[in-house]
């Protein structure tokens, strides 16, 4: 049985580093391959990944993303496949393991059933971007996902307004996503260079763990964001990396979430 | 009977505070975009309210657009038909040859208001894309038109008129390549630049406000056709048919909303029926049998997609109407039947051109052919004293190298 978010969070603030959340698509390339990479990341280090429900029309992903989706729903990738995958993951990783994808899914399979299913997968947690928390008096999301006892990750952006971000603070569990910049996801070479007063004005509101992401994806950009954020997100810059260099490319990321001697905090 | 005068009117059917028009509508987007979109309802709220405001959309309707667009009693379609009169509500007149150009010189000026410098639009058949970089070019607005590839192809001339006019035109390459696709990739420009870019979306769909701002834009569409109508026929005359094709609907709702209030008016929305109805991936007719809700592109509403919640493939002769959601207010107009949708195929729409091209000397755009499609039905079981009024939504200009290969 894996870990919940709550006590993956408390054993990184335990060990005085980072956070390291990662990401695949269910079914990109393939099921068999998506369940590997998933046991790599976990071997690595990551301590929680989120597994993306793949949808026709990823209205917050890049290119890279959203054609890793279009490819899963071709290859005949449903929702009961991510269930599966998910159960059988859940009880060989210890790490959280939690749902990232898009509202229709959740609205065609029925939001009760959607929760429950999640539990008895072994589902830590949700995020889903283009369910904000103003449609909920219509949907009622973040009610069943109460109900059922499942985190609901919510995202902020740089462009967040203070009485939003009270809002958002007050429904928020466990975690808060911070997007990077502006735009959708997709690895870049630079960070946001207001990175640090972005997430000190999020910190005014948010007492949770803030997780960083959008255009992550150097060692480097980790090790940025030490004293600022408690956890990094790499999504993009992972999703094609071949299977047999994935450990590879996850051992310096890992190696860059602990502070190194030379950059500890002023 | 109470028909509007003023723009910004309010109806039975508007949406509440958030935008939902009973369950429909809403704004079912990432936080990305939630600044960008409250900051353009508080700018669009404010605006509707100012008279100097109002004042501009009416002079540009007048002066740039070349508004009111002529309501044309068609004689000889009419005598072909046997049936019911019909009237047809001349778009195809604007400037930029279709009634894009209505929401693009309101969007416009709002852009203006707001200190935005570059316009993104998406466009299907070109002649929204065409409409946004016109007015850019006019206000001095950088200018992104996003389109399918598949759509580029097929509007090669709208593409060329784009160009002309000193817009980039982007390519979509995912998904269908075509309308939809060019949705998502003008939301995403959007997400990249929201303090810069003004997202000047082309029909009645959309996270809020779009679909009412765009409505509203359009409404004056209705109040023309009341108000003319009444100089053709007599005061107090109403129309008893309203038809036009609904692809996202902007041309419709422009059409209907100042009757919406008004019962005895029968309002009809026409979509595109392509080869086949029954057949997913051959029609773009999304509440023919059973509507599918669902939640894209950032709203709530009727759309085709598969059991799993995915969007289908489309089809339809025209790119205009080649879409497979339909603005949350038709889906609401629908629910509580107020508006009744039909549909008609690509056959009828090629037929429905070449009628009205050979008996009234007006070359409909496929899209509209649509609308006159369905009259082509109506009218022979109407008596003559009743009154149809369609949407001539654009000009066939753009549609002559498809048109081509059939007629
Ligand atoms: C001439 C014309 N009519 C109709 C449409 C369909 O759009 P809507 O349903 O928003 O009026 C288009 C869209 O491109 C068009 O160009």
């Amino acid at each position: 049985m894996s870990r919940t978010i709550a006590e993956q969070l408390a054993l990184v603030k335990q060990e005085q580093r980072l956070g390291f959340m990662t990401h695949v698509v269910i079914g990109h390339p393939s099921l068999e391959e998506t369940r590997q990479r998933v046991e790599i990341m976990a071997a690595a280090g990551v301590d929680i990944i989120e597994l993306q429900i793949p949808f026709s029309d990823p209205l917050a992903d890049g290119p890279a993303i959203a054609q890793a989706n279009h490819q899963a729903v071709a290859n005949g990738v449903i929702i009961e496949d991510c269930f599966v995958l998910a159960k059988e993951l859940s009880n060989t990783v210890d790490i959280p393991l939690q749902f990232i994808g898009y509202y229709n899914t959740v609205l065609n399979y029925g939001i009760e059933k959607f929760m429950a299913d999640c539990v008895a997968a072994g589902i830590a947690g949700l995020t889903f971007p283009d369910m904000p928390i103003d449609e909920e008096q219509y949907e009622q999301f973040y009610y069943h996902a109460q109900q059922a006892g499942l985190p609901v990750v919510q995202l902020v952006s740089p462009a967040t307004a203070p009485e939003r971000l009270q809002l958002i603070a007050e429904h928020a569990t466990d975690l808060v996503y911070c997007v990077a910049r502006f735009g959708v996801t997709g690895a870049t070479d630079e960070l946001n260079t207001q990175l640090g007063e972005y997430l000190d004005r999020v910190r005014q509101y948010v007492t949770l763990p803030l997780a960083v992401g959008f255009g992550i994806s150097t060692p480097q950009h980790i090790q940025a964001l030490h004293g600022k954020a408690d956890m990094a997100v790499i999504g993009s810059a992972l999703l094609n990396v071949p299977i047999n260099k994935l450990a590879n490319t996850l051992q310096p990321l890992c190696a860059a979430l602990s502070v190194p001697p030379t950059n500890t905090i002023q | 009977m109470k028909i509007p005068k003023t723009l910004f009117f309010k109806t039975q059917f508007d949406a509440d505070k958030q935008g939902h028009f009973g369950e429909f509508g809403g704004r079912y987007v990432p936080e990305m975009l939630i600044p960008a979109l409250d900051e353009l309802n508080a700018a669009y709220e404010e605006a509707k309210h100012d008279s100097v405001f109002i004042q501009q959309v009416l002079d540009l309707y007048k002066h740039y657009i070349g508004r009111p667009s002529a309501l044309y009693f068609a004689e000889r379609l009419t005598a072909k038909l046997g049936g019911a009169k019909i009237y047809l509500k001349n778009e195809g007149l604007n400037h930029t040859g279709a009634h894009k150009i209505n929401h693009c010189v309101g969007q416009a000026l709002l852009a203006q208001r707001m200190n935005k410098k570059r316009l993104i639009a998406e466009t299907g058949a070109g002649q929204h894309g065409v409409a946004t970089a016109t007015v850019a070019a006019k206000f001095g607005f950088a200018c992104t038109v996003h389109m399918g590839e598949v759509d580029m192809e097929r509007q090669a001339p709208n593409v060329q008129l784009m160009k002309q006019l000193g817009a980039e035109v982007i390519p979509v390459k995912e998904g269908n390549r075509t309308l939809k696709d060019a949705v998502t990739s003008a939301i995403q420009d959007w997400m990249g630049d929201p303090e810069d870019a003004y997202y000047l979306l082309g029909s009645a769909l959309g996270p809020h406000p779009y679909p009412t701002m765009v409505r509203d834009f359009q409404s004056i569409i209705g109040m023309e056709i009341a108000e003319q109508l009444q100089e053709r026929e007599g005061v107090g005359v109403l129309p008893n048919y309203l038809v036009a094709c609904v692809g996202g609907g902007s041309n419709a709702i422009g059409m209907f909303n100042a009757f919406l209030d008004v019962p005895e008016v029968q309002l009809i929305g026409v979509e595109a029926g392509g080869t086949d109805i029954y057949t997913p991936g051959q029609h773009a007719t999304r509440l023919a049998s059973t509507p599918q809700l669902g939640v894209v592109e950032g709203y709530k509403s009727y759309f085709l997609q598969d059991e799993h919640g995915n969007v289908e493939a489309t089809h339809s002769i025209s790119a205009g109407l080649d879409y497979a959601g339909i603005g949350p207010q038709h889906a609401y107009l629908h629910s509580v039947g107020r508006v009744r949708y039909e549909s008609a195929s690509d056959n009828e729409a090629l037929n429905a051109v070449k009628t009205t091209s050979h008996l009234e000397g007006i070359i409909p755009a496929l899209e509209s052919a649509h609308a006159i499609a369905y009259v082509m039905r109506l009218a022979p079981t109407l008596v003559p004293d009743e009154i149809v009024v369609v949407n001539v939504s654009g000009r066939g200009d753009k549609d002559q190298h498809i048109l081509k290969q059939y007629l």
